[in-house]
């Protein structure tokens, strides 16, 4: 479904990327984890046809991504940025209806069913200065599926959020992923994040030498689903996992 | 609260011109200019003018605000093109509005146009300037966003760059509107024989101080109800704020 093949990504004199490969199946939930600054949000740009790679190819569906397309989705961390303030909870999802074209009449018959499904429908004429952080970020995540992608590409979506709404997210977007049958890569520095919502967890390596911005590991999860915030944290397997990979977190 | 001040103003003037402490011929006294402005609104020479003077002011703001808006949104999302712009603008912009009254009056003779180009000129900087600035400073995310969802460029520009930058284009506006009525009223004074600013030469010429002084506070109040009605709509077009 998205593969990077050789990708590397070079600011400047900066290389932040080098040479990452790998492959991600339909439906599959893949986890993109690693230290600040390992390029892990560069990576995930690169992918999603808004940064250019300066060698190797990003490809989805065996097509190489020039630009950005409808079919991939990305959710920002930083959702008050990427929500359009000046309109309400369900403008900014009739937005994604805008952009493919579809008649205003229908508008409210397909955003309803998607409000609901985030939980936001009582929020529907609000605009985003007047949510918490975390139901802004519920509405990206609708105007995200209102767009119909085949692939989620998600910043560290909950990065700014408390630990209990994160959890609560984890659990809405795992189900999310499930129910719509989405492909997701889903970057965060969380561990645990990480392990607890991915069926594989690639790993970046930070650091000052040439192993930096490389492919450090790529871990199967081997747990069952759905995952349950106190049981899949508790399980042995979890807690393997997570020595696993602890160290590449530059620790 | 705010009413305080001119009432104690006006007061003091009364009494000092009945005393006879300062001179009527120039001064008048509110009393009077009240009367007199009361007469002219009543007969309707007043509103007439009122209307000639708002006709060609707002006509200038229009004419700027699109002008200054659209050019504005070009520059501030087009480097290349401000730079290349750029020592036009520096080179126009210092000329005085006011220079261009022999030139619009040969334009466009005695008219409302020729108050309109001319205002229209002043009013067109501040917008195009805070327009620029505006659209530069628009986060850079919410154009990836744009781009995101499928939005071609034009759409990009009228769904997410224009109304990002409203706040500030907003105050441009505001500052162009009194910009607007304070040099069509000038253009009236000089030569356009049209509007409230001909009527304060032509009240003064008739040594009518009690008219100059009602008209130039009716111009003061118009002033003030122009900037009130834009709160007003910024408000409720920038409710979300």
């Amino acid at each position: 479904m998205l593969e990077a093949q050789g990708v590397s990504v070079t600011f400047g004199a900066q290389q932040i990327l080098r040479d990452v490969s790998f492959s991600i199946n339909e439906q599959e939930f893949v986890c993109l984890v690693g230290p600040s600054g390992c390029g892990k949000t560069t990576l995930l740009r690169a992918l999603a046809g808004l940064t250019p790679v300066s060698s190797g190819r990003a490809l989805f569906k065996g097509a190489e991504v020039h630009g950005p397309q409808t079919a991939l989705a990305v959710v920002f961390q930083d959702y008050g940025r990427a929500l359009l303030p000046w309109r309400t909870v369900a403008g900014n999802v009739a937005l994604a209806l805008e952009a493919r074209g579809i008649p205003t009449k229908e508008h409210p018959a397909r955003i309803a069913p998607l409000l609901a499904k985030l939980r936001l429908t009582d929020h529907a004429d609000k605009f985003p200065s007047q949510l918490s952080g975390g139901m802004q970020q519920r509405l990206q995540i609708a105007r995200s599926l209102a767009q119909e992608p085949q692939v989620l590409l998600m910043d560290e979506p909950f990065g700014s959020l408390d630990a209990i709404t994160r959890q609560e997210l984890q659990d809405e977007v795992a189900r999310l992923a499930k129910d719509e049958k989405r492909t997701v890569v889903f970057v965060t520095h969380d561990l645990e994040e990480a392990i607890y919502l991915g069926d594989r967890v690639i790993a970046l390596a930070a650091g000052s030498d040439d192993r930096a911005g490389r492919v450090a590991e790529i871990v199967s999860i081997d747990l069952p689903r759905p995952r349950q915030q106190l049981g899949t944290r508790e399980d042995p397997r979890f807690l393997e996992y997570r020595h696993r990979l602890y160290r590449h977190l530059g620790h | 609260m705010g009413a305080v001040l001119p009432i104690f103003v006006l007061t003091v003037w009364e009494v000092l011109a009945r005393m006879g402490v300062i001179s009527e011929d120039g001064f008048s006294r509110p009393s009077r200019f009240f009367v007199a402005g009361a007469k002219a609104l009543a007969d309707g020479t007043l509103l007439e003018q009122t209307g000639q003077t708002f006709a060609a002011a707002g006509q200038a703001l229009a004419m700027a605000a699109i002008a200054g808006i659209a050019l504005g949104a070009l520059l501030g999302l087009f480097r290349p093109l401000e730079r290349a712009a750029q020592l036009t603008i520096d080179a126009l912009r210092p000329i005085p509005s006011v220079a261009l009254i022999p030139l619009s009056l040969l334009l466009f003779g005695f008219s409302r146009n020729m108050s309109a180009a001319v205002a229209a000129f002043a009013c067109f900087w501040p917008i195009l300037i805070v327009t620029i600035s505006a659209v530069r400073s628009i986060d850079v995310r919410l154009i990836e966003v744009g781009r995101l969802l499928g939005f071609p460029l034009p759409k990009i520009i009228a769904k997410f760059a224009l109304p990002a930058a409203l706040p500030a284009i907003f105050v441009g506006i505001r500052v162009a509107a009194g910009i607007a009525i304070v040099v069509t009223v000038t253009t009236e004074i000089v030569t356009n024989p049209r509007g409230l600013g001909f009527a304060m030469t032509m009240s003064a010429q008739s040594l009518q101080a009690d008219l100059v002084w009602a008209t130039l506070l009716w111009v003061g109040v118009i002033g003030w109800l122009v900037n009130w009605g834009l709160e007003r709509l910024e408000r409720r077009w920038l409710r979300y704020l």
